[in-house]
């Protein structure tokens, strides 16, 4: 598919230049008292659309390690060409990783984020972590908090060291990268 | 140069010149219009394909950024694109037709308003895209086409057009003078050379050689008809030269005649009047001329005649005048320097040389002799005919003397 190109080309491109400030994923409606369950979903659903794996899978196996506190709405999904999303909680061990090909990492320590990153990398897994603040846990990607609405950052070091191709458009949508 | 016709009529080079005007004028705007028509056709053609393939352009681009439902994104993945001419506004709206967002070309002047109305002429509908994520449309891109390209294209082109009438009028300018040179100059020498002949009479002058073939043809039937005129001019002229000469003058004698006399006296008169001085008139008759006639024929009449009118010239002075009236009369009209012992000696020398014999057409040599009456302006006369009467009176006393002294006759000579 044209534009996809391989991260570690693209790091070269992009890491020069400051990503661009994006503005945010509005937060719309939250009924279970979670302001950022819908704009977390959203948010995963549409990374995930601009993921590609290097064999297609289906369905993509969703998990969610640790207690997450904006997971409530992942997973169920139908991507737009036609995938089936599962999700599956999983503990927070790299031995309860086999199978997944998202991984969504909850409250955890940031050693214990950067356990399971470091368990995954290079192996086609795409991360994206819920409370990663510093920037920190190693995960591609990670979702920032603001007053309103929900965008994320984008590792492209941890990116470029997946195992997976990320579109280069997302770039221009990430907040800021490390 | 030939003279104008009164009523101004149109010049070979003005018709030449017209007519190469026009059929330029029509070449160059015919071309110019086709040109810019077909360029213009052309533009938009092309201009049409760039605006679809910015169209999906911006698709492509802004996909991730609708997808995450990033206004600012979107409107940063637009304002890359839309920076490029020929792009008067981009709008990405959602499946329902809201728009997410939009981007316009800046303008405002009058320079803009001129071109949005070509845009809605030109670009009455936008080019159109979907955003899609996998099969589904999930917005839609309209990109609307700005005409300044065209404009500044037509405006090039309205240009050079003018250039070139402008450069074609000078050509055709250039050209009929070339024309002039070349076709009208020879016609206006042919004009030259027979308005010299109507004017001046000038039936020397010739058409020269032009170097185009009708017309050399032309000069060369004109040249013969010229020379033609010319020989009949020259006998004209002499004849008329000859008419004109014998006229006032006596065909036998040479002498002035008869009417020729009487304007010359009547001149004396006037011309003595005013000065006051005199001037004498002399009236001559031949002896005995009828007998010469009935004797020796006509002939040596015509003869005795000649004879007596080349004496009588040669016996006066150059500003004396002589006349043959009629028959065998003669007069002299004597200037008016003089006594009248002058007049006398003048008389004296006419009949001097009246000795002299002449040969009649027999062979025979012959004398004649005069009988002269003389009158004086103003003792014998105050005007012509009183002179005249003066004279031919004193004349018959001369020759009733003389006949009275002894005839005199033709001298037998032989």
């Amino acid at each position: 598919m044209p534009g996809y190109l391989r991260l570690a080309t693209a790091l070269a491109v992009f890491s020069s230049a400051p990503l661009q400030a994006a503005a945010d994923m509005p937060l719309g409606s939250t009924p279970a008292g979670d302001p950022y369950g819908g704009a977390a979903a959203r948010t995963v659903k549409a990374i995930m659309e601009y993921a590609r794996w290097n064999e297609r899978r289906d369905p993509l196996v969703l998990c969610v390690a640790g207690s997450a506190r904006h997971a409530a709405q992942l997973g169920g999904w139908r991507m737009a060409d036609g995938r089936q999303v599962q999700r599956r909680n999983v503990a927070a061990s790299v031995s309860a990783l086999g199978g997944c090909d998202v991984l969504y990492l909850g409250q955890l320590a940031i050693p214990a984020q950067r356990q399971l990153t470091a368990a995954v990398r290079g192996r086609g897994v795409l991360t994206i972590a819920e409370a990663d603040p510093g920037n920190s846990s190693e995960a591609m990607f990670a979702l920032a908090y603001q007053p309103n609405a929900l965008s994320f950052r984008l590792n492209i070091d941890a990116v470029s060291r997946s195992g997976l191709r990320i579109d280069p458009r997302v770039l221009r949508v990430a907040k800021g990268g490390s | 140069m030939a003279p104008k016709p009164a009523n101004k009529l149109p010049t070979l080079r003005d018709l030449l010149a017209r007519a190469h005007l026009r059929l330029i004028l029509f070449t160059v705007v015919l071309a110019s219009a086709s040109l810019m028509l077909s360029g213009v056709l052309v533009i938009r053609a092309y201009a049409q394909r760039n605006l679809e393939l910015m169209a999906r352009t911006v698709a492509y681009t802004v996909e991730p950024a609708v997808v995450f439902q990033d206004r600012q994104a979107i409107m940063d993945g637009m304002t890359s694109v839309g920076a490029a001419r020929g792009i008067d506004r981009l709008e990405v709206c959602d499946p329902a037709g809201k728009t997410l967002a939009r981007w316009d070309r800046p303008h405002a002047d009058l320079r803009g308003r001129v071109v949005s109305t070509a845009n809605a002429l030109i670009w009455p509908e936008p080019a159109r895209a979907d955003v899609t994520q996998g099969n589904t449309a999930i917005a839609r891109v309209k990109v609307y086409g700005n005409s300044g390209g065209i404009l500044r294209y037509l405006l090039a082109a309205t240009v050079i057009a003018l250039t070139c009438m402008g450069l074609t009028v000078l050509a055709t300018r250039i050209l009929a003078r070339r024309l002039q040179n070349e076709v009208i100059a020879p016609l206006d020498h042919v004009a030259e050379v027979a308005h010299a002949v109507r004017q001046e009479r000038a039936f020397e002058k010739r058409v020269p050689a032009s170097g185009i073939a009708e017309i050399d043809r032309f000069g060369q039937d004109f040249n013969a008809l010229l020379a033609e005129l010319q020989g009949c001019q020259a006998g004209f002229t002499s004849e008329n030269a000859e008419l004109q000469r014998r006229a006032p003058h006596d065909g036998l004698t040479g002498l002035g005649n008869r009417a020729l006399f009487d304007q010359k006296l009547a001149e004396a008169v006037a011309e003595s009047q005013r000065s006051s001085t005199a001037f004498a008139l002399l009236y001559l008759d031949v002896d005995r001329f009828k007998q010469v006639n009935d004797l020796f024929g006509h002939s040596s009449g015509d003869a005795a005649l000649i004879a007596v009118g080349e004496r009588l010239r040669g016996a006066i002075r150059h500003i004396d005048a002589v006349f043959r009236l009629g028959g065998d009369e003669f007069s002299v009209v004597l200037a008016p320097l003089f006594n009248r012992a002058h007049v006398d000696g003048m008389v004296e020398r006419i009949r001097a040389a009246m000795q002299e014999p002449f040969r009649l057409p027999n062979g025979q040599l012959a004398t004649a002799s005069l009988s002269v009456g003389v009158a004086v302006f103003p003792e014998d006369g105050t005007d012509a005919e009183q002179l005249l009467s003066r004279a031919d009176a004193a004349m018959y006393r001369d020759k009733q003397n003389r006949h009275q002294a002894g005839p005199e006759g033709t001298q037998d000579d032989a």
